[in-house]
């Protein structure tokens, strides 16, 4: 009796090295079957732990090692050092550091702005009842000079302000909520989960949807890589590209499974993801689609030059 | 040592009190604050989280990498500057400029220039801890008693043995001392470099999920244990340099 277990070790462990022989065999031809893939723990990056959890990469023979990031401008250098292969990052942070001549690609669209997913919100009581009540107030935003500062600008022209009668201040989404009850700004642009929990309390009310007329449905966070990372690993790029396709259609598809998946890899629990309202998960890299973002850049001054979207994607091939 | 515990409990039941009686009664009218009470139960359920208790075990690797990584850089070149005024008056304004730098200004540089998340973190500590150390060890080897220097000398010991004997035993104290600062520093650099650059995971990088959740009441309660890391170091260390110092502390008259 004593004999058998270390039998049924030594089995065991061959076994497990026959697997991984095997395992290893069918990674063959990708160059970086391990890559690092930097991701926020927001709703838009559902089809990567989907993908994950399915055991799509698996079946590319890829090991994709997900990296929490901090925002699209921090996860740049860490594309361009190498601590990210890919990363998880807006369009306009992509596009501004391609303005500034960066080589960087977009291989993959991620998320896109739904109805309510991007509001400008005040005080319960707050005196303000349109978007043209903000001409000279204060807004709050979570980064300056981004997609907040682009949507709302846009959504302020629309009901004839112009952008320099507003100030924006620049605070982080889980402060916005207090700000604004305590006095310290007029309005905040908030994105789910803090657009339905921030309506509960401290009881903030939604003064317009900044995603209409010439911001529907703008497209807002992509996947990005250096150039040079998408030129030395076509192989890798392609399994990546595959895998997170399968699992972004399965997201478009059926909201039950990203409802099962958010709480997952966020931070935000059961009860609330079902009550939030969710983006869409674009299927393919549309050029026309992602030039609006570009050409509302050019027209609020965010790009000095027209910058011509299709130079920058990497579309799955087959 | 039981009366100090009780009145060190009696403060901080105190402070519990008073902090979760503003947050419920005196914040501004729709303010929203998780109260101390519902933090300090998030904060014993995080122990029951693996993800967290991963997240606290990277935290801590770091940040004995970095502390280590940082006293034997700093102890060596603030005992050679110790012992050789003319290099120690050649580096000293390279030194003061280096050291007024706020370590976490140079967490960015640090994510662009490593790629290796480990390296990169226990980098940016090393840049901190080594300050408290390096300064320390270097009063130290200027308080040695020269006396005592020069009484092995007339008995014929050469330079390092008077290095050995008299002059590194009477700097440890210092040196000690350093590395408690040290390790304080440190820790504060292992939490923000995840707070500004995230990771796999980590005691920040938690933060920062719990951020994006809109989960204040978890951002605290992983704070709360942060700051019980820290305090665990300092107890440590300061046993460590009772234990060890006996006889420094004795000289200087330090009663505790």
């Amino acid at each position: 009796m004593r004999r058998t277990i270390p039998a049924l070790l030594l089995a065991t462990t061959l076994a497990l090295t026959a697997c991984g022989g095997a395992e290893q065999a069918s990674t063959g031809g990708l160059e970086k079957p391990v890559i690092k893939v930097g991701a926020l723990p927001i709703p838009d990056a559902a089809a990567l732990y989907i993908a994950r959890s399915k055991g799509y990469f698996k079946e590319e023979g890829l090991t994709v090692e997900p990296i929490t990031i901090q925002g699209g401008a921090v996860a740049l250098p860490q594309i361009k050092s190498g601590a990210l292969d890919i990363s998880h990052t807006n369009y306009v942070s992509t596009f501004l550091a391609a303005g500034r001549g960066e080589k960087i690609k977009v291989v993959g669209d991620l998320y896109g702005a739904a109805p309510n997913t991007f509001d400008l919100m005040v005080a319960k009581d707050s005196p303000i009842k349109a978007v043209a009540d903000l001409k000279g107030k204060t807004i709050l935003v979570n980064t300056l000079n981004n997609i907040g500062t682009l949507a709302v600008t846009s959504t302020l022209k629309s009901a004839g302000v112009a952008p320099g009668e507003v100030k924006f201040i620049e605070k982080p989404f889980p402060d916005m909520g207090n700000a604004l009850a305590a006095g310290q700004a007029d309005a905040a642009w908030l994105t789910e989960p803090f657009i339905t929990a921030t309506q509960v309390q401290p009881g903030l009310r939604v003064l317009a949807d900044t995603m209409t007329g010439p911001t529907a449905g703008l497209p807002i966070a992509a996947w990005m890589a250096t150039g040079e990372w998408v030129a030395k690993n076509p192989k890798t790029l392609a399994a990546f590209q595959r895998a997170i396709g399968k699992a972004q259609k399965l997201a478009a598809g059926d909201r039950t499974v990203v409802d099962a998946i958010i709480p997952t890899y966020s931070k935000i629990d059961q009860a609330a993801v079902t009550k939030i309202a969710l983006g869409t998960f674009p299927t393919d890299l549309d050029p026309a689609r992602l030039q609006r973002v570009a050409d509302l850049m050019l027209e609020f001054g965010y790009l000095k030059q027209p910058l011509d979207v299709k130079t920058l994607l990497v579309s799955p091939t087959g | 040592m039981s009366v100090r515990a009780v009145r060190g409990a009696a403060g901080v039941a105190a402070f519990l009190l008073v902090a979760e009686l503003v947050v419920r009664f005196w914040l501004a009218e729709g303010v929203v604050f998780p109260p101390p009470s519902l933090v300090l139960v998030e904060a014993a359920l995080l122990l029951a989280d693996p993800g967290f208790l991963a997240g606290v075990a990277a935290t801590l690797l770091n940040w004995a990498l970095g502390l280590l990584a940082a006293v034997a850089v700093a102890v060596p070149v603030g005992v050679a500057l110790g012992a050789l005024p003319a290099a120690e008056r050649a580096t000293r304004p390279l030194l003061e400029f280096m050291r007024p730098i706020p370590s976490v200004a140079i967490i960015p540089l640090a994510i662009l220039l490593i790629p290796a998340d480990v390296a990169m973190k226990a980098s940016v500590i090393v840049y901190a801890a080594v300050w408290p150390v390096l300064i320390n060890t270097l009063y130290g080897m200027r308080e040695v008693d020269p006396l005592a220097k020069d009484s092995l000398r007339s008995f014929g010991f050469g330079p390092l043995a008077v290095l050995w004997r008299v002059s590194l035993p009477s700097a440890a104290p210092f040196v000690a001392t350093g590395v408690r600062i040290a390790a304080g520093v440190a820790l504060i650099l292992a939490v923000s470099a995840e707070l500004l650059a995230g990771g796999s995971s980590g005691i920040g990088v938690f933060v920062i999920q719990a951020g994006s959740g809109n989960r204040t009441d978890l951002m605290l309660a992983a704070t709360l244990w942060a700051g019980a890391a820290g305090l665990v170091a300092n107890t440590l260390l300061v046993a460590a340099e009772r234990r060890l110092f006996r006889w420094h502390e004795a000289r200087r008259g330090v009663a505790e």
